[in-house]
């Protein structure tokens, strides 16, 4: 009964919308926004799907394949080894700056001396361009003239083949992604710990919880909300990471490193496969967004300081 | 169940003293209050009690055991706090058994602990919540029962009814005395209302700048204040001061009214200037004494209480504190303006020195 009142009310109130916005004098302050939405996300997206649909080849006539362009993909090997590099290449470069940002942000949590200065320090990789640090990282990478493995052989270790083995070559850029972005998460995580309430702690002490017992019981699970926030960013970054693989490797040696995006981006600029090249992004977007839904619905079961926690 | 022995502490944060040698013994199962007004170092007290501060001299032993090395963990002490301290993120059944959990206790045991608890504090319906979900009475209580699963030698208590509202504050104090009745642990509670000490104390500690101005049972020390921060603390409205001289076998006032001493005049203090105590309640309507104008009445249905101010006495802001409070059982048709004349009862009346404070 109570339903079925409250969804009359709804219905009402959706109805009393519907008059008030066929007013014309409301369409002024709609349209600017409607025309840059419409023109900059709705248009291109249902073009792309209409483009999927096609077998499009620049410089050849447009020919209307339903879903044969998917039927493809579905058995493209080259294909389904990027979306595995995909999915490896983001799972690592999202735990590993997860991690280690965490630790940063326990460290600079404490009185350290000269804290702001090194944390200064600490944020500077974040602020350089992605193509900059590539470079960079290209030449420390070069098995005989880059300094990584100068380095190691102080220690007696290596050479290592770094980017230039199909084997450590995608760790390598994890590497490059994890130095880039282990200070973002660890922002996000001091921002965390710095609102954390500061007298559980005291009752944990009493409570006989060691350091690692309020770490483990207090601290982890009180900024989990936080974490969530760091594994959507890092995740969506690292999913849609293009100008890092695209200098160092190209998705080399071979297709050892060819993420879909690399794929992707072969396929519709060097093939000029305009419809297949379309077909990938759809997948692509579709794999994003379930990705994103995922983490939002654990960001929102993570939050124990809104809400009522259901 | 343990007694605590506090000997001549002393608390400093660089060169300022906050605790300058404070001295306490309480017996086994006694319910101590420490009083006093903000910064008195109460609170510092019994964070050092904890082993949440360090103890910068004399020494603090639980059960002949000197503590001050031990870490909190293994003091063997619960405390509650003014907030709560509650663990935000876990349920009421979780943040009362976690301690227990930490120390590896068996499931079945815990259980039955945090049942034995949230049935003493009436927690049972709560225990799957969470304590955003819960008020602020209920939160206090599952602080508080957290304390009693842990089954310590010692309770301590930090403020725990000051972000409460009133009614709730009256009837949580209630229920704490209630609970130490049932339990009998030694307690150490830390409060700023001189009500809440009154009504719950075996023994109140009265704290001031750091050191310890008298240690009584509420009534004696309210009946026997050892000094004019005592008599002005406990007791509520506060005892009134009246400046003046002892003269002959009575008290002189400023003014030059006369007070009766009952015949309690110290030794050789004749003319000695002096304070004159009396409570509110220890004046009475009389032929003689002191003349003075209704200022306020204000009545609460079971006593009236009224600001008097002594005729010669100017009206306004210096002179505030010269105005007299007189508490009455009866009702009285007494109206702003009109003047009365009081007496008071010399056998309950208290006489202190001005300069040191102490009573003569």
């Amino acid at each position: 009964m109570s339903i079925l009142a409250s969804s009359d009310r709804v219905a009402g109130a959706a109805s009393v919308g519907r008059t008030k916005r066929l007013r014309p004098s409301y369409w002024p302050f709609v349209v600017p926004a409607l025309v840059v939405v419409v023109g900059v996300i709705v248009f291109p997206w249902v073009f792309t799907l209409w483009m999927s649909a096609m077998e499009w080849r620049v410089g050849e006539e447009q020919r209307f394949v339903g879903l044969q362009n998917y039927v493809r993909l579905a058995t493209d090997l080259r294909f389904l080894e990027a979306l595995g590099h995909t999915l490896v290449y983001t799972a690592l470069s999202v735990v590993a700056p997860l991690v280690l940002g965490t630790a940063a942000a326990l460290a600079f949590n404490t009185k350290l001396p000269a804290r702001g200065l090194l944390r200064g320090i600490f944020v500077m990789p974040m602020m350089a361009t992605p193509v900059a640090i590539a470079l960079v990282w290209t030449m420390m990478f070069h098995p005989q003239l880059g300094v990584l493995n100068y380095l190691l052989s102080q220690i007696g270790i290596g050479p290592l083949q770094w980017v230039y083995h199909p084997s450590t070559v995608i760790l390598s850029l994890v590497l490059v992604e994890t130095w880039q972005w282990t200070p973002l998460v660890m922002l996000i995580v001091l921002g965390g710990l710095a609102s954390l309430p500061t007298e559980p702690y005291e009752s944990a002490q009493i409570d006989g919880a060691t350091a690692w017992q309020r770490f483990r019981y207090l601290t982890l699970p009180m900024i989990k909300p936080f974490l969530m926030v760091a594994v959507i960013i890092r995740s969506i970054d690292a999913l849609k990471s293009f100008d890092i693989l695209y200098t160092i490797t190209q998705g080399g040696p071979g297709t050892a490193s060819e993420t879909i995006n690399l794929y992707l981006y072969s396929v519709a600029f060097t093939y000029y496969d305009i419809g297949y090249g379309s077909a990938i992004a759809v997948v692509f977007f579709v794999l994003i967004i379930l990705l994103s839904l995922v983490l939002l619905h654990l960001r929102q079961r993570s939050a124990w300081n809104s809400g009522d926690g259901k | 169940m343990a007694s605590v022995s506090i000997r001549n502490v002393r608390k400093s944060y660089g060169p300022v003293e906050i605790i300058k040698g404070v001295s306490i013994d309480i017996q086994d199962g006694e319910f101590v209050i420490l009083v006093g007004p903000s910064g008195c170092g109460k609170s510092t007290l019994l964070r050092m009690i904890a082993g949440l501060e360090e103890i910068s001299g004399g020494t603090v032993a639980i059960d002949d055991r000197v503590v001050n090395d031990v870490p909190p963990k293994d003091r063997d002490i619960a405390m509650v706090f003014q907030n709560y301290a509650l663990y935000p993120h876990m349920t009421i059944a979780d943040n009362m058994s976690f301690a227990l959990r930490l120390k590896n206790t068996a499931k079945s045991e815990i259980a039955a602990k945090v049942e034995r608890a949230a049935g003493i504090l009436g927690l049972g319906p709560l225990l799957g919540r969470f304590p955003r979900q819960l008020s602020g009475g209920q939160r206090q209580r599952v602080a508080m029962g957290r304390a009693i699963v842990r089954d310590p030698k010692v309770f301590l208590f930090d403020e725990p009814l000051s972000n409460l509202d009133a009614k709730l504050r009256v009837q949580m104090r209630t229920e704490i005395k209630e609970m130490h009745q049932r339990l009998k642990t030694t307690t150490v509670y830390v409060t700023h209302d001189q009500i809440e000490a009154m009504t719950m104390a075996d023994k109140i500690v009265v704290m001031h700048d750091g050191i310890i101005e008298q240690i009584g049972a509420p009534l004696d020390l309210y009946d026997n204040p050892a000094n004019m921060f005592v008599a002005g603390f406990i007791g509520s409205p506060a005892m009134n001061f009246i400046p003046g001289s002892i003269g002959g076998d009575g008290f002189t006032t400023e003014d030059g009214s006369r007070l009766p001493l009952g015949g309690r005049v110290p030794a050789a203090s004749d003319g000695r200037p002096a304070v004159y105590g009396v409570r509110p309640e220890h004046f009475r309507l009389a032929d003689e004494g002191l003349a003075a104008e209704v200022v306020v009445v204000e009545p609460t249905g079971s006593e009236t209480q009224m600001v008097l101010r002594p005729l010669g006495v100017k009206a306004g802001r210096e002179d505030r504190k010269r105005e007299l409070t007189w508490v009455l059982r009866e009702r009285t048709g007494a109206r702003p303006g009109e003047v009365v004349r009081i007496a008071p009862d010399p056998a309950l009346a208290h006489l202190f020195n001005p300069d040191t404070g102490l009573r003569l």
